[in-house]
């Protein structure tokens, strides 16, 4: 029986590694999805770009293509289907990954046959290979950031971005040639889970700056986060976008006329 | 024919004919190139998903398929990606890969390569003259069947369902009907109703823009219900981005694992071909009274099969001459290739520029269209027509069960068997008239004489050994060695019973 567990655990570790599928001159299909899927996770606006509406990339926030602890790592199929409060449904790993397509990736709910959806979805399995299923995974998500006993201060923050962000992200928060943008019209929207303070907190302070993770302080951490989610962004899709565009206008329209703004 | 000449007519074949240029009316070409570009854009987006590829390789199929067709062939037929030949390239794949995978774009392309060499080996064959003997009525059977799978595979696509498989196509209506709340979307239902609605209704008074503008009725009611609502709520799903390049180039994988596989489909690949090909004939025969050049038929079968191999070069699948798109060409006063090279530039112009507009088009509409062109290949006047022959009634009754229910393959098969049997009945039909001259019976045969034809004078002939007769053969064709025989056999014979036969030919 161990004879049979370290066999196991031996063909666990001797799986391909992706650049052995690539050089492999005929690849099956669950191969071949699983080579689609890392080159959407690293290129995303080139392998996916049907659905992609900013810049990111997937390997942005799942850092080296989803294989780096306490960076969202996308060896995680063994947790799905799971209960989610962000849409109250029980999610399995196709519907998760369609709403990183709505949000993150500000762009178009791909249907849950789309071939770039099941790509991913199998190379989630393949980065989950040796995980026990139902089991958390170590270092899944991000690290949650301990009560600091003080509020999340944006004008603090910008203090932080200006000296630690800055270089990389760039002033306007646009992105350079070295990192993605974090905010404006080529980042993620206003549903998405990055723009919620723990997660985006946890996120910088476990890797940001990128190669010195942990070396801002808790609260540091907090301040960026928050000073980041008070910037502009897409908003939530949840909403519809023509109706939030004539509630807009309608508050407009009414706030010319005197009328009382809600 | 001699070698030599065989060898002459192929290089007249392949070298590009530009003897239209002489006498092209520029402007009128433009003018119906574009309009078809603009005609095809919905349709090549529609049949790529038929074919289960992403949108921009009908795209690619209409300008590439379409162009290269034009520029070898000489009549002013319009090429690109054909609905029969879809549902029988995603068919053909399907087992093979997933839909939409990357080794399931590969498989498609390969085998729209074999398409081509299949087509070049009718071509090197010359069996452009066996189309000829293809029943109208099987061909209008296919179509019509054709356009009954088109609906059946809009199903999904209208109602928001995950791809259904079943044996039959009427299983999918039953489902569809049986779990009706549970698995249709009404949003999506809304939007693919609106546009197949208004899609009828306006079929009569806009025959050729019809679509179109029930594409865009569809897609502004989706993209309102995807506005207001929110895509999460409406789970509309939307076309996307499509990454159209201009020059999408590739080189075709190839390996012993690919060539396997191909060697298992190529029965398929052969359907394919012949589908392609009997199209495209019927619509080139069609022409001939149109154009003022020579069409050769020869020549548009090399056309067909060069633009399918060229075309998985540029990320095309496999297509024909379309009969919808070269009859709007047709009727907008076109006479010669240019409006063809016009319409695949247009379309690459169209979609290079306004494909971000289509990002939000709902995929419901596009079923809708779907829906649209198979209603409109169910032509009821032309049934009526059909019917009321007591030869073309039942080829295309049997043609159109067979299609829809054993599948395309089938159908095509029992087609051509079914063209060929009654060519055969039409050739073995041989006259006999019996005039008797002063007790010398005379008899004029009218008809090919050979051993499926021999029955009826043999016994004729053999009923009065010991008559006097004069056998006319002024008015056979052809006669064959088996026929001789017997004539000889039968002369022998009357001269043993006292008996003569007399034979009379043209020369």
């Amino acid at each position: 029986m161990t004879c049979f567990l370290v066999a196991c655990s031996a063909a666990a570790l001797a799986r391909p590694t992706i650049e052995e599928l690539q050089a492999r001159d005929f690849l099956d299909d669950y191969e071949s999805n699983i080579v689609y899927g890392y080159n959407i996770v690293m290129e995303t606006e080139k392998y996916a770009a049907r659905y992609v509406g900013n810049k990111l990339r997937c390997t942005n926030c799942h850092l080296n293509g989803g294989t780096t602890p306490d960076a969202f790592p996308l060896n995680v199929a063994g947790l799905y289907p799971q209960w989610r409060s962000k849409n109250g449904v029980r999610n399995g790993i196709v519907l998760r990954i369609r709403e990183c397509f709505l949000y993150s990736h500000n762009g178009v709910l791909p249907p849950d046959h789309a071939p770039e959806v099941l790509a991913i979805a199998a190379y989630i399995n393949y980065l989950s290979e040796g995980e026990v299923i139902g089991k958390r995974p170590q270092g899944a998500g991000v690290p949650t950031v301990p009560d600091t006993g003080f509020d999340p201060n944006p004008a603090r923050g910008e203090v932080v971005y200006k000296r630690a962000c800055e270089v990389c992200h760039g002033a306007d928060g646009a992105g350079t040639a070295a990192a993605p943008p974090l905010w404006g019209p080529e980042s993620y929207n206003a549903g998405a889970g990055m723009n919620r303070i723990d997660k985006a907190a946890g996120f910088i302070w476990a890797n940001m700056p990128l190669g010195q993770g942990r070396s801002l302080s808790h609260q540091e951490a907090l301040d960026v986060a928050a000073f980041v989610k008070l910037q502009l962004r897409p908003f939530d899709p949840r909403e519809g976008r023509l109706a939030k565009l004539a509630e807009r206008i309608w508050l407009r329209i009414s706030g010319f006329f005197g009328a009382e703004q809600p | 024919m001699s070698l030599r000449g065989y060898a002459k007519t192929l290089l007249n074949e392949v070298r590009p004919d530009f003897s239209w240029t002489r006498s092209v009316d520029g402007r009128r070409e433009t003018i119906s190139g574009v309009t078809g570009a603009v005609l095809v854009i919905p349709q090549a987006i529609t049949f790529a998903y038929l074919v289960g590829m992403p949108p921009e390789y009908g795209l690619y199929c209409a300008v590439f398929v379409g162009f290269f067709a034009s520029l070898l062939g000489n009549t002013p037929m319009v090429g690109g990606p054909n609905t029969a030949m879809s549902i029988l390239l995603a068919l053909t794949v399907m087992p093979f890969a997933g839909r939409g995978s990357p080794l399931y774009i590969d498989y498609v392309l390969l085998l729209s390569v074999v398409v081509g060499l299949i087509q070049l080996s009718i071509w090197l064959l010359r069996g452009a003259e066996f189309f000829r003997y293809f029943s109208p009525a099987a061909i209008f059977g296919i179509k019509m069947g054709v356009g009954v799978l088109i609906i059946t595979s809009a199903v999904e696509g209208m109602l928001g369902l995950a791809p259904l498989t079943t044996q039959f196509f009427y299983e999918k209506f039953y489902i569809v009907i049986a779990a009706w709340d549970d698995i249709v979307n009404p949003y999506a239902a809304i939007v693919s109703g609106v546009t197949v609605l208004s899609g009828l209704l306006m079929r009569k008074s806009f025959p050729r823009s019809y679509i179109i503008a029930a594409v865009l009725i569809g897609g502004v009611t989706g993209a309102a219900l995807v506005g207001f609502l929110g895509p999460v709520r409406t789970d509309i799903e939307l076309l996307g981005r499509i990454p159209f390049q201009l020059l999408p180039l590739r080189l075709p994988t190839v390996t012993s694992e690919y060539l396997l596989v191909m060697q298992e489909v190529f029965p398929s690949a052969v359907a394919i071909a012949v589908l392609g090909l009997a199209q495209s004939l019927v619509i080139a025969q069609d022409l001939k009274s149109h154009v003022k050049s020579q069409v050769s038929l020869g020549r548009e079968v090399f056309a067909q099969g060069a633009s399918n191999i060229i075309g998985p070069f540029f990320s095309s699948f496999a297509g024909s001459g379309s009969f919808n798109r070269t009859s709007v060409a047709v009727s907008m006063g076109a006479m010669t290739p240019l409006s063809g090279l016009i319409a695949a530039v247009a379309v690459a112009a169209i979609a290079w520029s306004l494909g971000p507009l289509l990002t939000y088009l709902p995929m419901p509409t596009i079923a809708g269209v779907l829906a649209l062109v198979g209603i409109g290949m169910i032509q009821v006047s032309e049934i009526r027509r059909l019917l009321r022959s007591s030869i073309d009634g039942p080829v295309f009754v049997i043609t159109i069960l067979t299609v829809t229910f054993l599948g395309l393959k089938v159908g095509l098969a029992i087609a051509v068997l079914m063209s060929l049997g009654f060519f055969i009945a039409g050739v073995s039909k041989v006259a006999l008239v019996m005039v008797d001259q002063d007790g010398v019976e005379h008899i004029q045969v009218t008809g090919n004489l050979f051993y499926a034809s021999l029955d009826a004078l043999a016994h004729h002939l053999r009923e009065h050994p010991g008559a006097n007769s004069v056998l006319d053969l002024t008015r056979v064709p052809y006669c064959d060695s088996s026929a001789l025989a017997m004539i000889d056999a039968i002369k022998r014979e009357r001269l043993k019973h006292g008996g003569r036969l007399e034979v009379m030919t043209a020369d």
